[in-house]
């Protein structure tokens, strides 16, 4: 039962976020109403989604509608571009991630001052922009909307960021654009070599009919070339060393809801691409490639891990670490197997939830204490307790404390390796050790001791900031204590995922 | 429709231009001087004939790649020949004349007025020849009863100086390229004894005096297509003339170069496709990767608005050359796609530059410091346009390049370097379009250019050097500024963009169909 032209719900949350953002632009002073009534509704409609999402029955996509849209004159007769969306499980928890960042974001705005109807429309216009990139099955729609969440993103760089704010977007827009321009040469020469017909990439999908998207029939060499171009656009976004200069630059100097926005959704677009297109169509490609893109994982893990615990700039330090983590998430996608492909997806989750959160820290932290230097604060707890309070349980969560959120993904995630790779496991365990490490010493040096530079002015927390940050930090302690809550839907996509294309395996075939 | 119509209903559209020029002329024997009214008459000709070419291209069926009657092809009458590709064409030639003539409704009155409408309709006349050329001398004929014409319009107004100048430099470079055209034209008569570009196809490449001629006819073609390097006076002239004739430089007689280009071309490169096939696609392949990189690098370094969106259309020129250097449906398809794009955007941008002494903004990049905020209309227009004119999607612009670049990838082996070629000036292009956005919508920014100290600067209309953060304008201001009809045109052509870059699919469906059986069947 795939490929129904009924309306979807999702087509309805593209619309509502769309529309909902546009009038975000023209509403005065009643922006943050629109904005926050927007992002509202949009996580009403996922939570509608969830609910009536069916678990582990058909390894097929849900709520699908395609209509179609071009055809573009090529291969034989013709291809087709259609307007394609669906979700599996392995979407949905970044569906649900994305107007939950949109919401604390805007409600840590609350009382922006500089143009707020452009601010909340932009931030609108970010999230509808990541709906249509979690929900698209189309490679056209897929790339349109992943180009459409520069743009927002751009202006919210460049015109609320920090100081070197101009040099920060132009870097971020060039370098991200020319990433997604190799991705895009990438994503066609596998619908011609495929032989495809459409470039639908999931919405024609049931498990009957995997071989129409088979690209078993392209050699290996231009499987590996393509997987190459692919791992690089993709990597780029997530961003992966040697190619992340352009994260600390971006995060630094976006406002706090862009730097939000940025490590809480925009990375994971990379992964997301690699775990639905590179990965799952081009098996030769990643089977050959394996080794460097392992390689990779444990470069940025470590590297990312170092660099975060040289970093004088609480920011910064943040930023850096994004590049830890998804480091982690990398090498997980790279074992390609159900439990590291469910892990991936959780830890991106969860590390959407816990940088979110470490970003509004460092905001609060920057306009509080008039600096982000560690060095030169200190003994913040005894004077905004609530901020040191958040600031503990953000670092705990990052460093992945048990019973926050971020240890089950994690934990998850070297289980894998260690099944797959045994000892090379302690590698990335390195990159933790010293994640907990720069963590810690922050604290230590910021949160405790004698109280250093703190300014007289100097009060706690606003009534929006607490309760944006304390949104993030119920979800975080809720999904750290019932991770199955979002657990449950990623397995059965992720078997789907690693098993079932190119006639797979025989678990595929059978109906549940 | 039936096909056994008499075929002088086939020519309604160039009637209907004429009778536009005529009455044109009529009215300024009558002492009518009136933009509102000379304007007026000229779009509502050149909107009929636009309509008529619309109404012949809405008979076709829209689903299906080669599911064309051949209709409108087969009915050659000696020089003549009408053809689905080159309806289309005759319907973009018409929409850059016409979106001109509806601009400048709202410059002022003179004496030069009734002159500039009557040139702008002639010019569109011969474009609308040049679509249905079925003869290389009638072909290149045609081309020069535009460039005549678009001669004088870059001099009408007299009295500038700079626009004058830049009209002798158009004069003398127009006639040199022509003459090399005619030359290159005897010279295939010479190895063929025929200028018919129907009959070129089935010939035998039997002579390296056709390729010497085909090259020279290239060359009178490319100076009109601005393609390096014979793109030299193009930045001057589009910088000197009134920004009015740059839109329909930029938009109109550019296409029509490229168009004649693609007629030409294909025809030159089934001649000799056994023989120098390869070597010729090589270096067509080569001029357009070349012309794009020149015109973005050279954009990326211009200080003052014109001379940016001239080198940005010397690059678009590049892009829509790769229609015929990878010679496939699909490519010929997109390249179709993106002038119809670029006529929009180029026009667009150009006449907003036209607006802007209207609006108190100087001729320098910087002078748009904050625009999108204390014009709000415009500036969203604008903006839209650039995005465009950056391949951003939901754009037009987009679509169109996103369909050159699928050809390129489809034709593979070599023809994929021109894509990622393409796709990594693409991505140049976006430092340049960026940095404009990011003076009209973060105004408070630093930039390398230094304002005031440039000797174009307009610092004296005092938005050139805005305070930190403009007020945010009423659209009101905005069109007494620039004039109703400008102001209409400017937001009309940024909601075409957006529509048509969001449902292309009927313009895509007709320029698959007319491309697929233009390759095809040919001339």
């Amino acid at each position: 039962m795939s490929a129904l032209a009924y309306p979807s719900p999702l087509t309805d949350l593209l619309a509502i976020s769309l529309v909902g953002a546009a009038a975000t632009f023209f509403a005065g002073k009643w922006a943050r109403w629109v904005a926050l009534t927007t992002a509202a509704v949009s996580l009403g409609i996922v939570i509608w989604v969830m609910v009536n999402f069916q678990l582990g029955t058909a390894f097929d996509y849900q709520f699908v509608q395609v209509v179609p849209w071009l055809t573009l004159s090529g291969g034989s007769g013709g291809i087709g571009v259609n307007y394609t969306v669906g979700i599996d499980g392995i979407s949905l928890p970044f569906l649900l991630l994305s107007p939950i960042l949109t919401i604390v974001s805007v409600v840590y705005h609350w009382n922006e001052t500089k143009n707020p109807a452009g601010f909340f429309g932009l931030v609108g216009l970010t999230n509808a922009g990541l709906f249509g990139v979690f929900v698209s099955l189309d490679i056209l729609l897929f790339f349109a909307f992943w180009e459409i969440v520069l743009i927002p993103m751009f202006f919210l760089i460049g015109h609320w960021g920090g100081p070197r704010r101009h040099y920060a977007s132009i870097k971020f827009f060039v370098y991200t654009h020319v990433a997604s321009v190799v991705t895009l040469v990438a994503l066609f020469a596998m619908v011609f070599l495929g032989g495809w017909s459409s470039m639908d990439f999931g919405g024609s999908i049931s498990t009957a009919q995997v071989a129409a998207l088979d690209t078993k029939n392209i050699m290996v060499v231009p499987q590996v070339l393509l997987f190459g171009a692919m791992f690089f656009g993709f990597g780029v976004k997530l961003p992966m060393v040697p190619f992340h200069t352009w994260l600390p630059d971006a995060h630094v100097e976006a406002p706090t809801g862009g730097s939000v926005l940025l490590a809480g959704m925009l990375l994971k677009m990379g992964a997301y691409g690699l775990i639905r297109i590179a990965f799952p169509l081009l098996p030769y490609g990643h089977v050959n490639a394996e080794p460097v893109v392992l390689g990779i994982a444990f470069l940025s893990i470590i590297w990312g891990a170092f660099l975060s615990l040289s970093q004088r700039d609480l920011k910064r330090m943040v930023a850096y670490s994004s590049i830890n983590h998804m480091g982690i998430v990398l090498l997980a996608i790279a074992l390609w197997t159900q439990l590291s492909v469910t892990a991936a997806v959780l830890l991106m989750f969860a590390h959407g939830l816990v940088s979110g959160l470490l970003f509004l820290l460092s905001g609060s932290v920057h306009h509080t204490y008039g600096t982000r230097d560690i060095p030169s604060i200190g003994g913040m707890n005894s004077r905004t307790p609530a901020l040191t309070t958040m600031l503990m349980i953000g670092s705990l969560a990052s460093l992945g404390l048990p019973a926050l959120v971020s240890f089950p993904a994690e934990f998850s995630a070297f289980l894998a390796t260690w099944e797959a790779l045994r000892w090379w496991v302690f590698l990335p365990l390195l990159g933790l050790v010293v994640t907990a490490g720069f963590y810690l010493w922050m604290l230590q040096r910021m949160a405790f001791g004698p109280p250093r530079g703190i300014p007289d002015k100097a009060t706690d927390l606003p009534f929006n900031e607490m309760i944006s940050m304390g949104l993030l930090v119920a979800l975080i302690v809720l999904y750290g204590i019932l991770p199955y809550l979002i657990v449950q839907f990623i397995p059965h996509a992720a078997i789907f995922a690693t098993q079932c294309f190119h006639g797979g395996s025989t678990v595929c075939t059978s109906t549940p | 429709m039936s096909f056994d119509i008499p075929s002088i209903a086939q020519y309604t559209p160039e009637a209907t231009v004429f009778i536009g020029v005529i009455l044109v002329f009529m009215l300024d024997v009558a002492g009518i001087r009136s933009r509102a009214i000379i304007g007026g008459a000229t779009s509502i000709f050149l909107l009929l004939a636009f309509l008529q070419v619309l109404a012949d291209l809405g008979s076709w069926p829209l689903q299906g790649l080669s599911t064309l009657p051949a209709g409108l092809l087969g009915t050659q009458n000696g020089p003549v020949i009408f053809t689905n590709f080159g309806l289309i064409f005759q319907g973009i030639f018409l929409l850059s004349a016409l979106l001109v003539a509806l601009a400048s409704v709202s410059e002022a009155d003179g004496e030069e007025v009734p002159t500039f409408y009557a040139l702008l309709s002639l010019a569109a006349l011969g474009m609308l020849f040049v679509a249905i050329s079925a003869d290389l001398i009638f072909l290149l004929l045609s081309v020069e009863i535009t460039g005549i014409a678009t001669y004088v319009m870059v001099g009408y107004t007299r009295k500038d100086r700079r626009a004058v100048e830049a009209a002798m430099k158009f004069y003398i470079i127009g006639a040199l390229s022509t003459a090399i055209s005619f030359f290159g034209a005897s010279l295939l008569y010479g190895a063929y004894g025929t200028t018919s570009l129907t009959a070129f196809r089935a010939l035998p490449a039997n002579s390296s005096l056709a390729l010497v001629g085909f090259g020279m006819v290239a060359v009178g073609l490319g100076f009109k297509a601005t393609l390096v390097p014979f793109h030299m006076w193009a930045v001057d002239v589009y910088d000197g003339a009134p920004a009015s004739v740059s839109a329909f430089l930029a938009a109109g007689s550019k296409k029509m170069g490229l168009f004649g280009i693609f007629i030409v071309f294909v025809a030159a490169v089934r001649i000799f496709a056994s023989a120098q096939g390869f070597a010729l696609y090589l270096a067509l392949g080569a001029l357009a990767v070349i012309t794009m990189t020149v015109g973005n690098v050279m954009a990326l370094e211009q200080t003052t608005m014109k001379r940016m969106l001239a080198y940005s259309s010397i690059a678009q020129a590049g892009y829509m050359l790769l229609g015929i250097a990878i010679d496939t449906p699909a490519a010929l398809a997109g390249a179709t796609l993106q002038i119809t794009a670029d006529v929009l955007m180029k026009a667009g941008a150009f006449i907003v530059v036209g607006a802007a002494v209207g609006l108190g903004v100087g001729p320098l990049i910087t002078d748009w410091r904050g625009v999108g905020h204390s014009r709000p209309g415009i500036g969203a227009s604008f903006a839209i346009m650039l995005l465009s004119l950056a391949g951003m999607p939901l754009t037009l612009g987009f679509v169109g390049k996103f369909y050159l670049f699928f050809a390129a990838v489809e034709a593979g082996g070599y023809f994929t370097l021109l894509a990622i070629a393409g796709l990594l000036n693409s991505a140049l292009s976006v430092f340049y379009y960026a940095r404009i956005l990011r003076y009209m919508y973060m105004p408070e920014s630093t930039g390398s250019a230094t304002v005031g100290a440039h000797p174009l600067s307009h610092s004296s209309l005092g938005v050139g050097n805005a305070p930190a953060a403009p007020a945010w304008g009423s659209v009101r201001d905005e069109i007494r500024g620039t004039g109703s009809a400008r102001w209409a045109t400017v937001v009309g052509i940024a909601l075409l963009l957006l529509v048509l870059g969001i449902y292309p699919t009927p313009i895509i469906g007709a320029m698959n169909s007319a491309a697929q059986q233009f390759l095809t069947l040919g001339l």
